[in-house]
C-alpha cells in the first residue's frame, strides 16, 4: 500500500538533508507537490503515480538545491560544506578531522604535563591549579582550530594568543593570587572571557558585525547544548568500561581517571565544536527545538517559584550559596533567550515563542531585581567581600541587559522597530561582559 | 517545440512580474498560468520558479504575505511592489525593441 504522507515526508526530509532550504521554503515546496498531485489525481491516476510525476516536474533536487543556495546567501556555508559530492570539499573535511584528532591529543597531553612537576588531577590539593587553568587547556586550540579555519591573519592570531598566554601568566604566577576569596572568582570568570576571545578567532575579520556575533551567540547555544550531550554519552562509556572490566577482576579505575576522562574530554570539547560549526544543517534542526522545548518549562519554574516565594513569604536569598545559584539560573535564562532570538530568522513575524521569550525575560526581571535587593541588603549589613561586588555588578550587567531586551522586544511587537534592533543592541552588549568578566578576572585579585 | 533553456531564464522574470500584475498568486498558480498562456509550450523545471521569486522578492521587486487556503493549507502568496511594475516596464520595451528588430529581418530575408 502506497504511504502518501510518508513519501512526502521522506521527499521533504531529503531536501532538508541538503541544508540550502529554509523551513518555510520546504513548506512553500510541499504545497506546490500536493497541489500539483490534487490536479493530477483529479485527471485519473492515482496517488502513486501522482506523486512520482509531481516529483518529476518539480525538478532535480540538487540543482533546486544548488539555486536556493544563492538566494539564501546567509546559508551558503551549507553548501560549501556539506556537499560531500565535492571532492574538494571531501579534502577539507578530512584535514579538519585531522586537526580535531591532533587538537585534542595535544590539549590531553598538555593536561598530563604538570604530572611531570607533580601536580596530580587527582590530587585534591592541586584541584585549584586545574580549576584556575581549565579553560587554558582546551580554549586555545579551539581558537586555534577557527584560525586556520577562517585563515586570520598573523595580526590578529597573535592578539589572541598574546592574550590567552597573558591570562595564563597572569593567573598563575599572581603574588596576590594566594587569597582563598578570589579563586573562585577567577575560575569562573577567566573561562567565560576566554570564551569571548575564541569568539573573536570563531568570527574572524567580521568579529566587529552584528549578525555575525549573533552567530556566535548561536554557535555557543548549540556547543553547550551538544557538549553536554557528547559528555553524557563520554560518562556512559566510562561506567561501562569499569564494570565490565570489574566483572574479570580487572581495575580499570586508573586508566578511567587518568587517560579516559582527560583525553576523551578534550576530543568532546573538539568534537562538539567541529560538530556545530561543520555540520550545522544535521545540528540546526534539532537545537531550536530543544531550546523551544525548554522555554516554556523554565518559564513555568520560575513563575512557580515566584509565586510561592510571595505567599510563603520567605526570601531565599539570606544564603550565600542561593544567591550564586540563583545568579547562574539567571545566565542560563538568558542564555536561552538569546539562543532563541539567534537560532530565529529576522525575517519572520512575530511568533508565539516571541511573547514567551519576553514573558521569560520578565519573570527573570522580577527575580534578578529580587536578588539585587538581597545583595544590596548583604553588602550593607555584613561589608564588602569579593564574592558579593561580583555577585553585584554581574546582577546589574544582567539587569541592564534584560531591561533593554524586554523594552526593545516591547517596541518591536507595537511594530515600531525592526527585529534586527533587538540583534543589534545584544551583540554590542557582548562588549559589556567581556569587559566586566576581565575586570573580575583579573583586577579582583590585585584589588582584595 | 522545445524552447532553448537560455530563453526560458530570461522571460521568467517578465512572465512572472505580468501574472502578479494582474493578481496576487502563489507558486503552483503561477506556473498553471505561465502552461495556459504559452498553450503547453513553456515548460519550467517547477522547483526553479522558487529560487526566482525569492530573488525578485531579495531585489523588492515583490513580497509575499502567508494565507490560508480553502483547503486548509497555508500558502504563500506574491504581490508585486511599485519597483517590480517599473521594472516590468522596463522590460516589455526590452523585449518589445529585442521583438521589432527581430521581426525586421525576418521580413528582410521574406523580401530578398
Amino acid at each position: 500500500m502506497f504511504d502518501l504522507e510518508l513519501n512526502i515526508r521522506s521527499w521533504s526530509d531529503h531536501l532538508r538533508a541538503r541544508g540550502n532550504f529554509k523551513e518555510t521554503d520546504i513548506i512553500e515546496l510541499e504545497n506546490h507537490l500536493r497541489d500539483e498531485m490534487e490536479d493530477l489525481i483529479e485527471t485519473g491516476l492515482a496517488e502513486d503515480e501522482a506523486f512520482l510525476i509531481s516529483v518529476k516536474r518539480l525538478g532535480n533536487v540538487s540543482l533546486i538545491s544548488q539555486e536556493y543556495s544563492k538566494v539564501n546567501s546567509e546559508n551558503l556555508w551549507k553548501h560549501l560544506f556539506s556537499d560531500p559530492i565535492d571532492s574538494d570539499t571531501g579534502y577539507q573535511n578530512r584535514k579538519n578531522i585531522v586537526l580535531v584528532v591532533i587538537f585534542s591529543l595535544i590539549a590531553g597531553t598538555l593536561v598530563k604535563v604538570p604530572e611531570i612537576f607533580g601536580i596530580h588531577l587527582n590530587d585534591t590539593a592541586d584541584q585549584s591549579f586545574y580549576f584556575r587553568n581549565l579553560s587554558l587547556f582546551i580554549l586555545p586550540f579551539i581558537s586555534a582550530f577557527f584560525m586556520i579555519k577562517n585563515k586570520l591573519s598573523w595580526k590578529v592570531i597573535a592578539s589572541i594568543m598574546g592574550i590567552f598566554c597573558f591570562t595564563a601568566i597572569t593567573i598563575n604566577i599572581y603574588p596576590y593570587f594566594n587569597l582563598k576569596n578570589t579563586e573562585l572568582l577567577t575560575g569562573i570568570h577567566v573561562p567565560i572571557f576566554l570564551w569571548l576571545i575564541t569568539g573573536v578567532s570563531y568570527m574572524g575579520e567580521k568579529w566587529r558585525n552584528s549578525r555575525s556575533r549573533m552567530d556566535f551567540i548561536r554557535f555557543t547555544g548549540e556547543s553547550i547544548i551538544y557538549g553536554v550531550l557528547i559528555f553524557c554519552g563520554l560518562m556512559v562509556l566510562a561506567m561501562f568500561t569499569e564494570m565490565i572490566f570489574s566483572a574479570i577482576q580487572i581495575d580499570m579505575g586508573w586508566f578511567i581517571s587518568n587517560y579516559l576522562i582527560i583525553y576523551g574530554g578534550c576530543a568532546a570539547a573538539m568534537i562538539t565544536v567541529y560538530l556545530v560549526e561543520f555540520k550545522k544543517s544535521v545540528v540546526e534542526n534539532f537545537a531550536p527545538i530543544l531550546a523551544k522545548i525548554f522555554s516554556p518549562l523554565f518559564l513555568l519554574t520560575m513563575c512557580a517559584f515566584i509565586v510561592s516565594m510571595i505567599v510563603m513569604g520567605k526570601s531565599p536569598f539570606m544564603e550565600r550559596d542561593f544567591l550564586i545559584g540563583f545568579d547562574l539560573m539567571l545566565v542560563l535564562v538568558l542564555g536561552l533567550v538569546l539562543y532563541v532570538i539567534s537560532a530565529r530568522d529576522i525575517h519572520d513575524k512575530a511568533s508565539f515563542y516571541d511573547f514567551m521569550n519576553l514573558a521569560l525575560i520578565l519573570t527573570a526581571l522580577v527575580i534578578d531585581s529580587i536578588a539585587l535587593s538581597a545583595i544590596l541588603f548583604r553588602l550593607s549589613a555584613f561589608g564588602i567581600t569579593p564574592n558579593k561586588v561580583a555577585a553585584l555588578g554581574e546582577n546589574i550587567i544582567l539587569l541592564v541587559n534584560l531591561i533593554g531586551l524586554a523594552w526593545l522586544y516591547l517596541s518591536y511587537f507595537i511594530k515600531k522597530i525592526d527585529f534586527i534592533k533587538i540583534e543589534k543592541w545584544q551583540t554590542s552588549y557582548l562588549y559589556v561582559y567581556a569587559v566586566w568578566m576581565a575586570v573580575v578576572a583579573f583586577l579582583f585579585p590585585v584589588i582584595f | 517545440m522545445n524552447v532553448s533553456k537560455d530563453l526560458i531564464a530570461a522571460s521568467a522574470t517578465p512572465l512572472i512580474l505580468a501574472i502578479l500584475k494582474e493578481n496576487d498568486s502563489y507558486g503552483y498558480a503561477i506556473i498553471k498560468q505561465v502552461k495556459e498562456l504559452s498553450g503547453d509550450e513553456l515548460v519550467w523545471t517547477e522547483g526553479m520558479l522558487y529560487p526566482v521569486l525569492h530573488r525578485l522578492e531579495e531585489q523588492q521587486l515583490i513580497e509575499s504575505y502567508w494565507k490560508g487556503a480553502e483547503s486548509g493549507r497555508k500558502r504563500k502568496y506574491y504581490r508585486i511592489k511599485q519597483a517590480g511594475k517599473e521594472e516590468l516596464e522596463l522590460q516589455k520595451k526590452q523585449w518589445e525593441m529585442v521583438h521589432s528588430a527581430l521581426s525586421k529581418t525576418w521580413v528582410y530575408k521574406n523580401e530578398k
